[in-house]
């Protein structure tokens, strides 16, 4: 009891996790014969400035769940808060920055005003939003590349331009689907180097979602495993590689045994690519909607 | 500056130096064989004919330009609004829709005969309302596709920072269709022209290019191929302003100049 009084000073947030999940369910299209049951009872933490990963096999519902996260979509049962917001509001106020698969770049717009646009809905002026889209793309190493538009960039510097515009406005939190799904093996082995960088310079918080086990080891404090049809969440690995991985992490002993039990974890839950199909539709649907 | 003169030279030699040598070969092959004016005449005495008879090529030329041109731009904003309707209500999207692509098919520009009824026998009022059905066809379409064919990640994106329908629209679905809209201009142009000559078969005043090449090609034939080659300048008019507006465009959005897409 007397322990309690002391934490009252620090900041709210930072004493909250950045994401809480409690009995997280969501169904596609209750009730009817095209139900899919995507999510049932997900109960999960992410903890300020804490990177979790997301991995389990196509469609146990990994992307659903950063989506609920998002508020994106409503979920059937269950509360999500971010920051101990309620999801709509976290999203209101800009909360999380997101990033998908594919950059999602406007291309009409140069690099430097595609990083604006989150701070064009807030409604900074066209000043301090500049200089602020120029800091992010310092961050990313891309400042030289500002006036360019996005055709005229590699598959890497796009989703390098997509980090950039998911933390212009400072988010607490990162949602991050596949960033690096698309590029090829030897960029991606540098964005992760560079995301772990940047998040932790920035104290950001990371909801990662992943299909590679190596990505999933090497990025995380925390990887998650979930099992399909309909997903939860079966195990989780923490990864305890240190602050300051390098190159060298990828080759130490410790990394290959936390590959190794990742693998088994995930082994016996069994995969199920047609259902991915199919909750990717509802999901897309879903989105169409609003 | 200088460069872009220079590609602009080694592309329009080629078609302009083909066309010097065909006015030739048709004049070399009119005096060979001898063919009589009501026949084929000559380029040459094409050319004299637009010179005696210019103030009355341009007069036509101004009626027939005039009616295509208001037309492409009333049909322009009736297809961009009725666009932005649809995309607002999905039920006037299901009904609408397939009525526009139907009309499309049919050969509406017959209506003239009906619309003339309407209005005195001098109005160029039933000639524009033509063109500009015909264009609005053209630019619903197309104007309505590149608002609806937003990428799902730039919804979510915005969705995510919480941009409200409005800033979705001018975020998102403008930007998205406004490349359509001059590609839609660019087929619509040349329809026009296509359209208000046609059009002038079917009733209004005897004033345009398009009555004036049947009349005259009956009379007096030299004469009925200058309004011939007026109807060409005119339509390839309306075709380079619309595609040099294109790549104006597409330029000023940052793609190449090959228009090459992400």
């Amino acid at each position: 009891m007397t322990l309690e009084a002391e934490p009252a000073a620090a900041p709210l947030a930072a004493s909250r996790p950045a994401v809480a999940l409690t009995g997280v369910s969501k169904t596609f299209n209750p009730g009817t014969s095209r139900a899919v049951h995507a999510l049932a009872d997900i109960t999960l933490d992410v903890a300020a400035g804490e990177f979790v990963t997301l991995i389990g096999p196509s469609g146990c519902g990994k992307s659903t769940l950063l989506r609920l996260i998002a508020n994106l979509i409503e979920p059937t049962a269950g509360a999500v808060t971010l920051g101990g917001k309620s999801a709509a509001h976290a999203r209101a106020d800009q909360d999380y920055g997101m990033a998908f698969q594919q950059a999602g770049l406007f291309e009409w717009r140069t690099v430097v005003r595609n990083v604006e646009l989150p701070l064009e809905l807030k409604g900074w002026s066209r000043g301090r939003r500049r200089e602020r889209a120029m800091e992010m793309l310092a961050l990313v190493k891309l400042e030289d590349f500002s006036k360019h538009h996005p055709w005229q960039l590699s598959g890497g510097m796009q989703q390098r331009v997509a980090i950039a515009r998911a933390l212009a406005a400072a988010p607490a939190l990162l949602l991050m689907d596949e960033p690096f799904g698309a590029l090829d093996e030897m960029t991606r082995e540098h964005m992760q180097s560079e995301l772990l960088r940047i998040c932790t310079d920035t104290g950001t918080s990371v909801l990662f979602v992943t299909h590679s086990i190596p990505e999933a080891v090497y990025l995380s404090d925390r990887v998650v495993v979930m099992s399909p049809r309909p997903g939860r969440v079966t195990g989780e690995v923490t990864t305890d590689l240190g602050e300051d991985r390098g190159v060298e992490s990828r080759e130490e002993r410790r990394f290959f045994e936390k590959v190794t039990e990742v693998r088994e974890m995930l082994r016996g839950i069994g995969g199920a690519t047609d259902d991915e199909l199919a909750i990717e539709r509802m999901r897309t649907a879903g989105v169409d909607d609003r | 500056m200088n460069a872009t003169t220079a590609r602009l030279l080694r592309a329009t030699w080629p078609p302009v130096v083909f066309g010097g040598a065909l006015l030739l070969a048709w004049q070399g092959a009119v005096k060979l064989f001898d063919w009589k004016p009501y026949f084929l005449p000559t380029p040459l005495s094409i050319a004299d004919r637009i010179q005696e008879h210019f103030p009355l090529i341009r007069a036509a030329t101004w009626v027939s330009g005039m009616n295509a041109l208001v037309g492409l731009l009333a049909g322009t904003v009736a297809g961009v609004v009725v666009a932005f309707a649809l995309m607002r209500f999905r039920m006037l999207n299901e009904l609408v829709t397939p009525l526009a692509i139907a009309l499309n098919a049919i050969p509406i520009v017959v209506l003239v005969g009906v619309l003339s009824k309407l209005y005195p026998p001098t109005s160029e009022v039933p000639r524009r309302v033509m063109v500009m059905l015909v264009v609005y066809f053209v630019i619903l379409v197309n104007v309505a596709k590149g608002l609806r064919q937003v990428q799902p990640t730039h919804l979510e994106l915005l969705r995510s920072y919480a941009a409200g329908p409005f800033a979705v629209i001018r975020k998102a679905r403008i930007p998205n269709a406004v490349p359509y809209l001059f590609t839609a201009l660019r087929i619509a142009a040349p329809t026009a022209v296509i359209t208000a000559f046609v059009a002038e078969y079917f009733g209004g005043q005897q004033n345009g290019i398009g009555y004036r090449i049947t009349t005259y090609l009956r009379r007096d034939a030299a004469l009925g191929w200058a309004f011939v080659f007026a109807a060409i300048a005119l339509g390839l008019a309306f075709y380079l302003i619309s595609i040099a507006l294109e790549s104006l465009i597409n330029q000023q959005r940052g793609r190449g100049p090959q228009g090459e897409h992400t």
